[in-house]
């Protein structure tokens, strides 16, 4: 049992508790980062249009941005533990 | 023919002579427990090939160098050129790598494969390596007997090398005591003629075993107990190197055209190494006795000097081919290729799926998917062509206005007829290989499995459709009636854009780009329910459109939708979900139906 809990604390010292849900923390934070900036993007370029086509098409972008973002900024929260 | 002759004489010969000889029944008994070893040995590397070795043939193969370094260490490793060998077809035939990096790898193979003869004349004869064995048997039986695959592999790999050692122990005695009785060493030729036929022997020898690594220990061990003259075990070393190209040619046998091609190169290395080892004899002698003197290899120790002379000619070998690896690569590409001759005109059939890539299931996997990625290929032609829009265009950066313009053809095309040459038989050929290949998946792969069905039925749903639109489409595009027609060309531009975005999925690597693309995507689907936004009422109310162009109008705007709905689908799980399954990133982060709404209704009421 000594063994099991140090091999586990050794591991989380080492950032090597599970490294499959750290690369999917560090997968997502890229994307949330990456949508972030294409958010601005959309919105700088809908205050610059005028065309009415182009607007409408930027607006739906905007939405879905922004729902992905939220999206993935809910996986992010439920990978990190609860603090007690 | 020969087959049915060669087996029976083999029994034979052999049951004659443990009749004649015990010590010839101890060196057989030897040779066939040192099989049996190799055998359980690549059992128990091929339970440990889940996704570790796949990657790093991925990662390690982008340059020549790497290949033939992989190849080295690889076969060091595992002490089986012919395991390799079969791995690398397996995975050309997937076509998770190309040919030049196939070569590459038997290359190094080859040179990797001579530090048995290293580990068997250093260590093997010089210990009571039947002591090692024991354990190691036992350790490797208990552990065969776990649930745990990898247990199960590390005792595979224990009981293999434990009968590895066993069997070398068996053929070491055997010698000793057969030179008791007779004296094979009388029976040495010397000069060209005896290095000629030793090779015939080697060669031979080889063919029959399937394992260079078992002639070579045999013919080390045979030369420890001086049975045979060190010139006549060199020459049998050559033709061990030359029959081993044996396995190969029979691994391929099952690949596709790709896998032939790497069994021809194996063979052509193998033949023209062997041929410089012939030729310049002499000098490799004198080079085997001046590496060996600064090694400090005993003048008589013949054992190491074969290990060393293996090595030598070798890596001569690979040193002479690599500059030539791109000519191998185009012979081999000239003289193998697919029989176009025996295929029906337009006729297409699966390119990835072959018995060779059953040998993992990581290589079944990645065959599947790439079979998924050729069907969608031929879908997106036939979808293209039916909607009457040019394939070129669609892929280009043209304007969705001009792409629907620029029309494919003035009539409608047969997709029955291209349906049956280019979809039906590899749909039918994808969901077979997938029933023989899922057999040995973990639950998790078989989920994926299932999910790539699906997306081949999507495809295979969405091309039935497009035969259903397509009657009206032709119809009403040359129609008089402006607003009937403006109609169908909406359906045809959000098709077209569907198709776009769906190419741009399967080409990117970025994930932002993929998610939005796709929600893109199901938003656009729901516009197709022209009953529930209003189009169809206002067609009819102001007497547009007459009751028959609003039934058919009616009916193919749900044949699009359904069009759409079965392509997002498909793309999901061959371009989002499954070619990044690393993470499941792409499919949480999909867009479910509550989220689809919720951007229309914010749409709506902008």
């Amino acid at each position: 049992m000594k063994i099991k809990k140090f091999i586990k604390s050794v591991t989380n010292y080492l950032g090597l508790g599970d490294y499959k849900i750290e690369g999917k923390k560090r997968s997502l934070k890229d994307l949330i980062k990456k949508l972030n900036e294409r958010k601005s993007d959309i919105k700088k370029k809908l205050k610059e249009s005028s065309a009415k086509k182009e607007k409408k098409e930027l607006e739906e972008e905007f939405e879905i941005v922004s729902l992905e973002i939220k999206k993935g900024k809910e996986i992010l929260y439920k990978l990190y533990p609860k603090k007690k | 023919m020969l087959k049915n002759i060669l087996l029976p004489t083999i029994l034979a010969v052999l049951a004659y002579g443990f009749w004649i000889s015990p010590d010839f029944k101890e060196i057989a008994a030897g040779v066939a427990i040192f099989l049996f070893g190799m055998l359980s040995l690549e059992e128990g590397f091929k339970s440990f090939s889940g996704g570790t070795l796949e990657r790093i043939l991925q990662k390690s193969t982008d340059k020549l160098y790497k290949s033939i370094a992989f190849g080295v260490i690889t076969t060091t490793f595992m002490q089986s050129s012919s395991l390799v060998s079969v791995l690398t077809i397996s995975f050309l035939g997937a076509g998770l790598i190309g040919l030049s990096q196939g070569i590459g790898i038997v290359f190094g193979a080859n040179i990797g494969t001579t530090t048995g003869a290293w580990l068997v004349a250093g260590f093997g004869l010089k210990v009571n390596i039947a002591s090692y064995a024991m354990p190691m048997l036992v350790f490797g039986v208990i552990l065969i007997f776990q649930k745990s695959k990898s247990l199960k592999g590390m005792g595979y790999i224990l009981a293999g090398l434990g009968f590895l050692f066993l069997g070398i122990h068996y053929m070491k005695d055997g010698f000793e005591a057969f030179k008791s009785a007779i004296d094979l060493s009388s029976y040495a030729v010397g000069g060209l003629k005896g290095l000629f036929i030793f090779t015939g022997i080697g060669i031979f020898a080889t063919v029959v075993m399937q394992s260079s690594h078992a002639t070579l220990v045999l013919i080390i061990t045979a030369l420890a107990a001086g049975q045979i003259s060190y010139e006549n075990a060199l020459a049998l070393a050559i033709g061990a190197n030359v029959g081993t190209t044996i396995t190969a040619i029979i691994g391929a046998m099952s690949s596709n055209i790709v896998g032939k091609q790497l069994a021809g190169a194996h063979l052509i290395f193998n033949v023209v190494t062997g041929l410089i080892a012939i030729i310049f004899m002499h000098q490799i002698m004198s080079s085997v006795d001046f590496f060996s003197n600064i090694v400090g290899i005993a003048n008589d120790d013949y054992s190491l000097k074969l290990a060393v002379f293996h090595t030598i000619f070798n890596v001569i070998g690979v040193v002479v081919m690599v500059p030539f690896i791109d000519k191998l690569v185009t012979f081999l590409e000239s003289v193998l290729k697919t029989d176009v001759s025996k295929s029906v005109a337009g006729f297409d059939s699966a390119r990835y799926l072959n018995d060779s890539v059953l040998e993992l299931p990581a290589t079944s996997m990645a065959a599947i998917v790439r079979e998924t990625k050729h069907l969608y290929d031929n879908a997106f032609e036939i979808i293209t062509h039916g909607l009457n829009i040019k394939r070129t265009n669609i892929i280009s950066s043209m304007s969705l206005d001009e792409v629907i313009k620029d029309s494919y053809s003035q009539s409608a095309i047969n997709i029955d007829e291209f349906y049956n040459n280019k979809i039906k038989g590899i749909y039918g050929q994808i969901i077979d290989f997938a029933t023989k290949a899922q057999s040995q998946m973990a639950p998790g792969d078989i989920e994926i499995l299932y999910r790539l069905k699906l997306a081949n039925r999507d495809l295979v749903e969405a091309v039935k459709d497009t035969k259903h639109l397509q009657k009206n489409l032709v119809k009403y595009a040359n129609s008089t009636n402006e607003h009937i027609k403006e109609e169908y060309n909406t359906l045809r531009r959000g098709l077209a854009e569907l198709l776009r975005n769906i190419n741009i999925i399967a080409t990117t690597d970025e994930d932002d780009v993929i998610l939005l693309l796709l929600a893109k995507a199901k938003v656009h689907t729901e516009k197709y329910d022209i009953l529930a936004n209003g189009t169809l009422d206002k067609l009819i109310r102001q007497g547009l459109v007459t009751n028959e162009m609003a039934t058919s109008l009616m009916n193919d705007s749900a044949y699009a939708y359904d069009i759409s709905k079965n392509l997002i689908a498909m793309a999901e799980i061959t371009f989002a979900s499954v070619a990044r399954a690393s993470n499941n990133l792409n499919e949480e982060m999909s867009m479910s139906p509550d989220d689809i709404q919720s951007i229309l209704h914010t749409k709506d009421n902008a």
